[in-house]
């Protein structure tokens, strides 16, 4: 998860509400249990403590009676920690009774050391008790037949805190164990929460890329109804994007249409006046021809870069273009040899695939004598695995080419034999166009005895 | 031979009909689309020059009806727009070639001669017939190697019998071929043309099949 993201956003935002809900939560519940157990753990030696009290003290003498011991059998066992004690308060004369497991011990009183009475009478007090353990000591002062004219004594029951505070240890335990595991859950079920809402975003991202290898048009499928207007909005902009290059286009062949036909009145009638001004208008005309369609070109290469791609199957394209180029040439006799894998398919416009392929059919038309090759391959390259290239080829049985010509045919407006008709630029615009799409024009000698011009473009 | 040039530039279709004209042809031209497309669909052209931007109705569309409805043609495309994907376009919709403007008037001439013979099926641009040969690039006859002397209507004529050597071609035909739409069809006139050329050259090439029309004599499976 990078650091700027909107799964850590959400998944942030939820995880700490966990982790400040959960510990309070814990703390709450926690405390009710404690108050919970103190309550009962009070109630109980409470109880004790009235019993032994009404027990001891009921009698008509001055003298406490020794209660009967029936309450707590652990009040039996030595040092269990169940206590009672009953003894006359101020050091006065009087009978002490205590229980047999406190044996030779002697509890503190908390009447002694000034603790304040609760509502009922009673006072309350933790000490370390003969075992050093912690003990809670409940202490009433009452009088032999509740009569506050005889001595007084102090009553005093103890119970065990340790086995209490082992007690709320052990829930305690629990109670964190169990929170810390609802804890796991919920950030579990926060990002699994987050992956499934954000897969709706992770489909707008494939879509996308899909569209940018331009094997889908439009972002399609149904988007939940918050992104839904993004969606709406991207293929609107990719169909704006769209109508922006094709008006462009329109208005560049509008252009080479508007301008052409005048230049062509204005070559004609040059041509047809032997004076050097006719000369002169004619050559300059020609210039003029070459420069429009060398920006022409420029123009539509520029239109196209940073389009939202296309996909152009190369059979059918090619196909279209054999029989074209067949007929323009048919006076020649030439034969055209295709051969092209299937499922070749090209990465971009399908107007530029022939202009490319057109420009160099044309030449290997011009040059050859009786056939000219067009092979398509896809090739894997050895860089990246994943990314396909075609190499398409074309070859004529002509002259061919030497060195330092193929060399220098690629610089604008050369043409080496000015006796064959053609502006002169085919090539370069194919290797112009080539480049645009981060591919390659390369010139080889054919096997066939004539040129081989390759062309490397991206394959989809 | 008989053209039809469909251009709405007003000078440039002067230059082209004339440049046809010069070359031999008998030119009817046609300034917009709808005009150019009734003339193609009525008239027996032996080339059709066509511009796709035309008023009314564009070339691709003309083109794609006369085809639809066999008007087989030769019919070169002119255009400005020059991309591989236009001419693609041109071919499908049932082009023989594809000329971009700016051009040369003699490529379009050029041009013009090829698709005239490949139509009436030779390949080679000069058609020999008997002692006779017409070179169909530079429009010259010679008998025997010399060079014969010819009006432009007795070149018409003479050309269009031995484009189609080997079968006989009606008077009808003949005057549907050799004259513009204006001319006034008088099929004696026919008989003085081949009258004049049967002094010029031998007089045994052409033959009168009576009732039918001529034949060239020598066609290509005796020559």
């Amino acid at each position: 998860m990078r650091l700027n993201s909107l799964a850590l956003r959400l998944f942030a935002t939820s995880a700490a509400w966990t982790l400040l809900v959960l510990p309070l939560a814990g703390y709450i519940i926690y405390s009710l249990y404690r108050e919970d157990v103190q309550l009962s753990f009070d109630a109980q030696l409470k109880k004790l403590l009235t019993q032994i009290t009404i027990d001891s003290m009921s009698t008509t003498g001055d003298t406490p009676v020794m209660p009967p011991n029936l309450y707590e059998p652990l009040f039996e066992v030595t040092q269990s920690g169940w206590y009672w004690q009953i003894r006359p308060i101020d050091g006065a004369p009087g009978r002490t009774l205590v229980s047999p497991s406190l044996a030779t011990a002697v509890l503190p009183s908390p009447y002694d050391r000034k603790f304040p009475t609760d509502d009922t009478g009673t006072r309350w007090m933790n000490v370390p008790g003969p075992t050093g353990t912690t003990i809670r000591i409940l202490e009433f002062i009452d009088s032999p037949g509740h009569d506050p004219a005889n001595t007084k004594y102090s009553i005093i029951v103890a119970g065990p805190l340790d086995w209490f505070e082992e007690t709320i240890a052990r829930f305690r335990t629990r109670l964190t164990t169990a929170l810390a595991l609802v804890g796991l859950g919920l950030l579990g079920v926060t990002v699994f929460q987050v992956r499934f809402g954000l897969l709706p975003l992770h489909r707008i991202e494939r879509g996308l890329a899909s569209i940018r290898s331009g094997e889908a048009e439009r972002l399609e499928g149904q988007l939940p109804a918050e992104i839904e207007p993004l969606q709406t909005e991207l293929n609107a902009l990719i169909e704006s994007n769209q109508d922006i290059i094709d008006r462009a286009r329109t208005q560049v062949g509008n252009l080479a249409h508007a301008l052409k036909t005048p230049l062509a009145v204005i070559t004609n009638e040059a041509r047809d006046d032997e004076t050097t001004l006719g000369s002169k208008v004619a050559e300059q005309a020609q210039l003029m021809r070459d420069q429009i369609s060398h920006y022409l070109d420029r123009a539509r290469i520029a239109a196209r870069a940073g389009v939202i791609g296309r996909v152009t199957p190369l059979e059918q394209t090619a196909q279209s273009l054999v029989r074209a180029v067949e007929r323009i040439h048919g006076e020649k006799g030439i034969a055209l040899v295709v051969t092209i894998q299937p499922g070749a398919k090209f990465q971009g416009e399908k107007q530029d695939l022939e202009e490319m392929l057109g420009n160099l059919l044309d030449n290997a038309c011009k040059w050859g004598k009786s056939r000219v090759y067009l092979t398509a391959t896809i090739e894997t390259l050895q860089a990246s695995s994943q990314r396909k290239q075609l190499r398409i080829a074309v070859e004529d049985d002509g002259p061919g080419l030497s060195v330092e010509q193929r060399a220098k045919i690629g610089k604008r407006g050369m043409r080496l034999d000015e006796t064959k008709p053609g502006s002169g630029l085919g090539l370069s615009i194919v290797s112009d166009l080539a480049a645009s799409y981060r591919g390659r024009l390369t010139l080889e000698a054919s096997e066939h005895g004539g040129l081989k011009a390759v062309l490397g473009l991206p394959a989809a | 031979m008989r053209a039809l040039v469909v251009e709405d530039d007003k000078d440039l279709n002067r230059q082209l009909v004339g440049a046809l004209a010069d070359a031999g042809f008998a030119v009817d031209a046609a300034a917009d689309g709808e005009e150019g497309y009734f003339l193609g669909d009525t008239e027996p052209y032996d080339v059709v020059i066509l511009d796709i931007g035309l008023p009314k109705m564009d070339g691709i569309s003309i083109l794609e009806q006369w085809r639809r409805s066999d008007r087989k043609m030769p019919v070169i495309l002119l255009t400005a727009r020059d991309r591989w994907s236009d001419k693609v376009t041109g071919m499908d919709a049932g082009a023989d070639d594809y000329l971009a403007k700016p051009f040369h008037m003699e490529e379009l001439l050029a041009r013009v001669r090829a698709q005239v013979r490949r139509a009436s099926g030779h390949v080679k641009s000069e058609i020999e017939c008997g002692p006779l040969r017409l070179d169909t690039k530079s429009a010259r006859v010679t008998c025997e190697g010399l060079p014969v002397k010819l009006t432009s209507h007795e070149f018409r004529l003479l050309a269009y019998l031995m484009h189609h050597n080997g079968r006989v071609v009606s008077r009808t035909e003949l005057v549907e071929h050799l004259y513009d739409q204006d001319f006034d069809r008088d099929s004696n006139t026919i008989e003085v043309f081949i009258g004049r050329l049967r002094k010029k050259i031998p007089g045994d090439v052409i033959q009168t099949v009576r009732g039918l029309g001529y034949r060239m004599s020598h066609g290509p499976d005796e020559a």
